[in-house]
């Protein structure tokens, strides 16, 4: 995740969020929190049932939810927002925000359509990374057997620098210089051209 | 096989924060940190309130009760983390793990009772000020837990 440049703007005075957690401090800071970065409204919620009238009611422009609220009732609602059959906020980004987690929970947000998840203690350093990198997220929407989300596949870009990868298809050593020269364009103009055969 | 369907759906988001005008992020970094100033006393006085309920709940063992725990304890956690309690913030997710071991193994319930009194001792007013008090409940809780949890 890159750092923030501190001197490019952001402007979110016509956005819509909803916040949801099940701690009304929680949710207060989170709310703090985006007052600061200038969002027109925010929408607090503290009970799974709040929040899906208000998602049936007005359209947001982010959901940041607490998936834990309520035992886990976070991820029945992104879930029945990816599914509500194209209604005004099935698409709408989402990030997760999480207390105490274990990997389960990250598999499990990232297969009910999640596009980001972060871990609590919230700071406005992270959120508004967060909020950046969902706005300006690449990836389509998949539809696929119960999955409605954002592609789950990240583009692959090889293995890190000075590392060797951990795929079959990495490349163990560098590519080296050819050791032909180049195709001339005619020659690729050849391959290239349609040819008539006789058979 | 399954069918795919793949589709950009507009994110309005994204339109919205390069509109012109708005803030620079170093600005709305500043006021985010003062609008969390603004509500910093409230927030301390309900995780004050939420290490009661912990002292309650932690006096009486049942499976109710670890629920309970760990609900208030990851609270905990985030609410004291959010206003820099980094060492109470660190307690109460080293209970959550606890609770969380203690459905698949057996944790003796003082190491529960000895986290919630280290977090009620880093609120007293003679050690949330003092960084090297803090340290100290913090590095004797994890000695306390460690020899706990093995005996």
């Amino acid at each position: 995740m890159s750092a923030i440049d501190p001197n490019a703007r952001i402007n979110l005075s016509k956005a819509h969020v909803l916040l949801v957690d099940g701690s009304q401090h929680s949710v207060d800071v989170l709310a703090q929190i985006m007052k600061g970065f200038g969002v027109a409204e925010v929408q607090r919620c503290t009970s799974v049932d709040e929040a899906e009238r208000c998602v049936r009611t007005k359209v947001y422009d982010l959901i940041v939810i607490d998936p834990n609220i309520s035992d886990s009732a976070g991820y029945g609602f992104l879930n029945g927002l990816r599914h509500s059959g194209g209604a005004a906020n099935a698409y709408t980004p989402v990030i997760l925000v999480s207390g105490h987690a274990c990997a389960s929970d990250v598999s499990r947000a990232r297969d009910t359509g999640a596009n980001f998840f972060v871990t609590k203690p919230i700071t406005p350093n992270v959120l508004l990374q967060r909020i950046l990198w969902v706005a300006r997220d690449k990836r389509p929407f998949v539809e696929v057997g119960n999955y409605v989300g954002p592609d789950r596949r990240f583009k692959f870009e090889g293995p890190p620098d000075g590392s060797d990868g951990r795929r079959e298809s990495d490349l163990k050593s560098p590519l080296g210089n050819a050791d032909e020269p180049n195709m001339s364009q005619s020659e690729i103009d050849t391959l290239m051209k349609p040819q008539r055969v006789a058979i | 096989m399954s069918v795919v369907r793949k589709f950009m759906p507009e994110v309005r988001l994204k339109s919205l924060l390069g509109e012109p005008g708005g803030l620079t992020a170093q600005a709305a970094l500043g006021r985010a940190a003062d609008n969390l100033e603004s509500i910093r006393e409230t927030c301390l006085a309900a995780i004050d309130a939420k290490i009661e309920l912990l002292t309650h709940a932690a006096s009486v063992q049942s499976a109710e009760n670890m629920k309970r725990i760990y609900r208030i304890s990851n609270e905990v956690f985030a609410e004291a983390g959010a206003f820099e309690l980094d060492e109470l913030s660190a307690i109460a997710h080293s209970l959550c793990s606890l609770v969380v071991a203690a459905e698949h193994a057996k944790v003796p319930h003082a190491a529960i009772a000895v986290h919630v009194d280290a977090m009620r001792a880093l609120r007293h007013a003679q050690v949330a000020p003092n960084k090297a008090a803090r340290g100290a409940v913090l590095a004797g809780l994890r000695g306390l837990t460690a020899r706990i949890t093995k005996g």
